[in-house]
C-alpha cells in the first residue's frame, strides 16, 4: 500500500498541472485532484490497476471533471476563470503575453475531447499509446482529436495573427 | 520518394509528437523540405506545444498542498471511518428505539408495504449513498463471507449475494438501511468506469411479480418480488444494462431461497 502511495505522489505534480489546464482555476483544479486521488485509493482496495499507473490515474480525474462538468450546466452559477494563469516570470512583451492569453482563450473554446486530448500529449508529453488509454478510446479516435485540435487552435489563432504581426 | 506522396495529415501530427519511426520521420522531413507551407503549418503545431507548456508548466514545479497528499489521504480517510462507526452505533440505537415505539404503537396504524413504496426507499438509498467516495459501504465487498452472514441475519433470511461480474460490476460491498417493516439490505456493485447500482433487499413474503421498470429523477428502477425477498435494482443506466444485471441477480438469489 504504503508504495502504491509513493508512487501515486509522484504524479500528483502532473496531475495539478493537466487539471489547472482543464479547469483554469486553480481551487477547483486540486479539488479535482483531491478527489481523483480519494476515488484511486478507495478503488486500489477493490481492483488492483493492473497496466501502468499514470493513464488509469488520469483516467479517474478525467471521469470525475467530465460529471463536474455535466453538472455545473445543471446550475447556472458559473466559476470564475484565471484570465491569465500565472504572471509570467520574466516581464514578457505586450504581444508575447497577448499571444499566451489568446491562446488559453481558444484552448477553452474547443470541444472538450479534443482539449482533453491534445493537452495530454502537448502538456502531458503522454505516448499515444498511453493517452488513449488514459481517454479509454482507440489511438486513431485519438489521433484524429489531436489533428483536429491543432487545426482548430491554429485557425484560432491565427485570425487575429496578422494584426498582432503587424503591431510588431 | 514514392514514401513522400503519401504523407497525411497523421503522419504530420506524429512527426511532431515524436511518434514516428526513423524511416519514416526521414521521408516526413524530405516531404517538409518540398513543401513549406506544410512546414509552415507543423512549426505552428510546435508552436502551440511550446505555448500550452509555457502556461500551465510551471503548475508541477509548484509546491504541492499538504491536502493532496495521498498520505494524509489515507490517514484522514480512516480517521472518518472511525467516526463514522460511532455514528453507525448512533443510528442502531435510534433503530432499537424506533422498533420499540412501532411495537407500541402497534395496530394504530396498518403498515401498508406497497411496491411504490418499496422501490421509493430502493431510490432514496441509491441516491444518497452511490455518490459517496469514501465510504459507500460498511462492510467491503472483500469481506464478502462476513456480509452475507451478517446481511441474512440481520434480515432472517439465507441470502447469496449476487455475482454480477460476469456482466463487468464487482462488488463495492453493503450496508444494513433501516426500512418501513423491517431491516434492508443494499448492495452496491460498480464497473470499471465507475457507474454504481445498487440492489436493495427487503425480507418480505408474497407471489412472485414480473420485473417491473419505473424511472424518475434520472434513476432507473427495476423491481420484482421473489419468493421470500422484495428486490429494488437502482441505477443511472440503459433500461437492458439493468434489466441484465437483474436477471442475474434474481437467478442467484432465488438460487440460495431454495437452499
Amino acid at each position: 500500500m504504503s508504495s502504491f502511495l509513493d508512487d501515486i505522489e509522484t504524479l500528483v505534480p502532473a496531475l495539478r498541472r493537466y487539471a489547472r489546464a482543464l479547469t483554469r482555476n486553480t481551487d477547483q483544479a486540486d479539488d479535482l485532484v483531491q478527489d481523483c486521488l480519494e476515488r484511486a485509493i478507495t478503488k486500489q482496495s477493490l481492483w488492483r490497476p493492473i497496466g501502468p499507473l499514470r493513464p488509469w490515474l488520469f483516467k479517474i480525474m478525467i471521469n470525475l471533471y467530465r460529471n463536474d462538468r455535466r453538472r455545473q450546466r445543471n446550475s447556472p452559477e458559473q466559476e470564475t476563470l484565471d484570465v491569465l494563469p500565472f504572471e509570467p516570470a520574466t516581464p514578457a512583451t505586450q504581444g508575447a503575453r497577448l499571444a499566451l492569453a489568446e491562446t488559453a482563450a481558444a484552448l477553452q473554446r474547443l470541444p472538450a475531447e479534443q482539449r482533453e486530448a491534445l493537452l495530454l500529449v502537448a502538456l502531458e508529453g503522454m505516448s499515444y499509446a498511453e493517452a488513449a488509454s488514459a481517454l479509454d478510446i482507440p489511438q486513431g479516435t485519438l489521433m484524429s482529436r489531436i489533428g483536429r485540435a491543432r487545426e482548430a487552435l491554429r485557425t484560432m489563432v491565427d485570425g487575429t495573427g496578422p494584426r498582432l504581426r503587424s503591431v510588431k | 520518394m514514392s514514401d513522400t506522396n503519401m504523407i497525411t495529415e497523421t503522419d504530420l501530427n506524429a512527426y511532431v509528437d515524436g511518434e514516428l519511426d526513423p524511416a519514416k520521420r526521414a521521408a516526413v522531413e524530405a516531404y517538409l523540405a518540398d513543401n513549406p507551407a506544410e512546414s509552415e503549418r507543423v512549426a505552428a503545431w510546435r508552436d502551440q506545444t511550446a505555448t500550452l507548456r509555457a502556461l500551465y508548466g510551471h503548475v508541477a514545479d509548484e509546491a504541492v498542498p499538504s491536502r493532496l497528499s495521498p498520505h494524509r489521504l489515507v490517514i484522514e480517510r480512516r480517521h472518518r471511518m472511525m467516526r463514522s462507526v460511532t455514528a453507525i452505533a448512533a443510528a442502531l440505537v435510534l433503530v432499537v428505539l424506533g422498533g420499540v415505539s412501532g411495537w407500541v404503537g402497534r395496530g394504530l396504524t396498518t403498515p401498508n408495504l406497497t411496491e411504490a413504496t418499496l422501490v421509493s426507499e430502493a431510490e432514496a438509498a441509491h441516491a444518497l449513498y452511490a455518490p459517496e467516495v469514501l465510504h459507500p459501504v460498511e462492510v467491503s465487498g472483500q469481506d464478502g463471507a462476513h456480509l452475507t452472514k451478517w446481511l441474512s441475519k440481520r434480515l432472517d433470511r439465507t441470502l447469496a449475494i449476487p455475482d454480477l461480474s460476469s456482466a463487468g460490476f464487482s462488488l463495492v460491498g453493503g450496508r444494513l438501511l433501516p426500512a418501513a417493516t423491517s431491516a434492508a439490505a443494499l448492495l452496491m456493485y460498480e464497473n470499471r468506469d465507475g457507474s454504481r447500482v445498487t440492489l436493495y433487499i427487503v425480507p418480505k413474503a408474497g407471489a412472485e411479480t414480473a420485473m417491473r421498470f419505473s424511472s424518475g429523477g434520472g434513476l432507473t428502477a427495476v423491481s420484482w418480488q421473489a419468493e421470500t425477498l422484495g428486490c429494488v435494482l437502482v441505477g443511472n443506466l440503459p433500461r437492458e444494462t439493468l434489466l441484465g444485471l437483474a436477471k442475474a441477480s434474481y437467478g442467484s438469489l432465488d438460487s440460495a431461497s431454495a437452499i
